[in-house]
């Protein structure tokens, strides 16, 4: 269990490093971050359904303009992380959903209390650079890569401390709850799992079809093929 | 005066460099620092003269913003100023930082259209559809989807950038980068309803009724929500889950 909460952790500083600063590849997806801790803690069908619902949310957030979006690098890391170490202490099927639901909303509610804590960065950021500027006024040139790596291991460490903090509530907070609670739990993961994945394929329709019938039609056609496909095929 | 050009070493390392272009973002500079630090190379090859190097980078740790991947033209074109600045050309300041305004908000505005808003959704739609289905590849083929490209333009856009210099996003390449933002918002819409399909049928089994109508309750509402940009998706999909655990309580 230790081993796998510091592979979480570590993951988490990995996901908020690959999220702006370092490369953008999308590692710090919700998805790519729940597969991974899936294969982690043991339990890849746990870790999908809340790396999807994760996902779709993200993937309908955007980082365009001032705007300073969720963060669902560290809300994937937590959200996947809280569902499977909540699941590994519960051995039945309910608690899975139970722990699905809690690992879902643990991982939007750190999505959003990152924001804060990005812009504090950010803040900090600025010292960094005029700090750099002076530097290098006075002739010390190595300023500039200094400056690159305290904002890369700024952010790392944030990421780590953020992901280790809300597991950590998470698990502690959340684990009788989702023993003693655990048919609610999975009768409202029953209900929240469609909504979540619809709210979220929603907006990224309105943001793909953009009032263009043609794109409008290519969904319809898609969905119907898909449906009709997927009856015939398992006929 | 310095005759000395830009190596295929230099710009592979400005490609490697402009992966930490957001390391020390700032709402002051935005990407300052890290322009300077991608840029470096090029400045290094062209100013062996330490004092005016140092003036350069300073100069370039000036306010930068653009979209990240594309970037790397920019870095191309401005690299490309300065081997002519150091070579005695009449180039100034004010031209150079004239060039990166005008490249950076020309490339953010088709970059944040073509990464932001289609690609990484789309990459992520192909994704969800494998992950659904509980195939573990679901994030490895998303990362690589997006990845061929993204990291792909980062090398490339340098040498592009070099080359063509500050005309660099002309009008062939702008056309062929509108295509592709058209192509893959179509191909965005059509995977959103195979992704449909597949979360009301899997594997060929039709979910319960209930699952059916409140996968259309969240379409509808996410329909209405998407009008505005107040509430954001998370914050309703919190409240979603606030009732939801309300209506397993009372149930």
């Amino acid at each position: 269990m230790n081993a796998r909460l510091l592979a979480t952790f570590l993951l988490g500083g990995i996901a908020a490093l690959d999220a702006t600063p370092v490369a953008q590849t999308l590692l710090s997806q919700p998805l790519v971050t729940a597969t991974i801790l899936g294969a982690v803690w043991g339990n890849l069908p746990l870790a999908l359904e809340v790396g999807v619902v994760l996902q779709i949310l993200a993937a309908s957030t955007l980082p365009v303009g001032a705007r300073t979006p969720e963060d669902y690098a560290v809300g994937g890391v937590v959200g996947a992380g809280a569902a499977l170490g909540l699941a590994s202490q519960l051995p039945f099927e309910v608690s899975h959903n139970a722990s699905a639901l809690l690992g879902a909303l643990a991982g939007m509610v750190a999505a959003v209390l990152g924001v804060p804590l990005l812009k504090w960065q950010r803040r900090r950021n600025e010292g960094l650079s005029r700090w750099c500027e002076s530097a290098l006024g006075q002739g010390q040139e190595s300023a500039l890569a200094a400056a690159q790596a305290a904002g890369v291991v700024l952010s790392f460490a944030t990421g780590v401390c953020l992901t280790a903090v809300l597991v950590g509530l998470a698990l502690r907070g959340l684990q009788g709850l989702a023993t003693h609670e655990s048919l609610r739990l999975a009768r409202a993961w029953g209900l929240a799992q469609p909504l979540w994945i619809g709210l979220g394929l929603a907006q990224l329709l309105h943001a793909f079809v953009q009032r263009r019938l043609t794109r409008a039609a290519l969904f319809g056609v898609a969905l119907l093929a898909g449906w009709l496909a997927l009856m015939v095929g398992s006929q | 005066m310095s005759e000395k050009r830009l190596t295929r070493g230099d710009r592979l390392s400005m490609g490697l460099r402009a992966a930490l272009l957001q390391a020390t973002w700032n709402y002051e500079r935005q990407q300052g620092l890290g322009w300077a630090w991608a840029l470096k190379p090029a400045l290094d090859r062209f100013y062996p003269d330490a004092e005016r190097r140092r003036e350069r980078l300073t100069e370039h740790t000036a306010y930068f913003n653009t979209q990240p991947t594309l970037a790397s033209l920019a870095l191309g074109a401005v690299a490309g100023l300065e081997e002519q600045r150091a070579a005695g050309a009449p180039v100034d300041a004010a031209a150079v930082a004239r060039v990166k305004s005008a490249l950076g908000s020309s490339l953010a505005a088709i970059g944040d259209r073509l990464f932001w808003l289609t690609l990484r959704p789309v990459a992520a739609c192909v994704g969800v559809v494998f992950a659904l289905n509980g195939r573990w590849f679901g994030a490895l083929t998303m990362w690589a989807c997006y990845n061929w490209f993204h990291l792909g333009l980062r090398f490339a856009g340098v040498e592009w950038g070099y080359r063509e210099g500050p005309e660099v996003l002309g009008t062939p390449l702008r056309a062929r980068l509108e295509d592709l933002v058209r192509g893959l918002g179509a191909l965005g819409a059509a995977l959103i309803g195979l992704i449909v399909a597949t979360v009301l049928v899997p594997g060929g089994n039709p979910r319960p009724m209930v699952f059916q109508a409140a996968l259309a309750a969240g379409l509808v509402l996410g329909m209405l929500t998407a009008q505005r940009a107040r509430p954001s998706p998370t914050e309703w999909a919190l409240g979603i889950g606030l009732l939801c655990i309300a209506a397993g309580w009372m149930r």
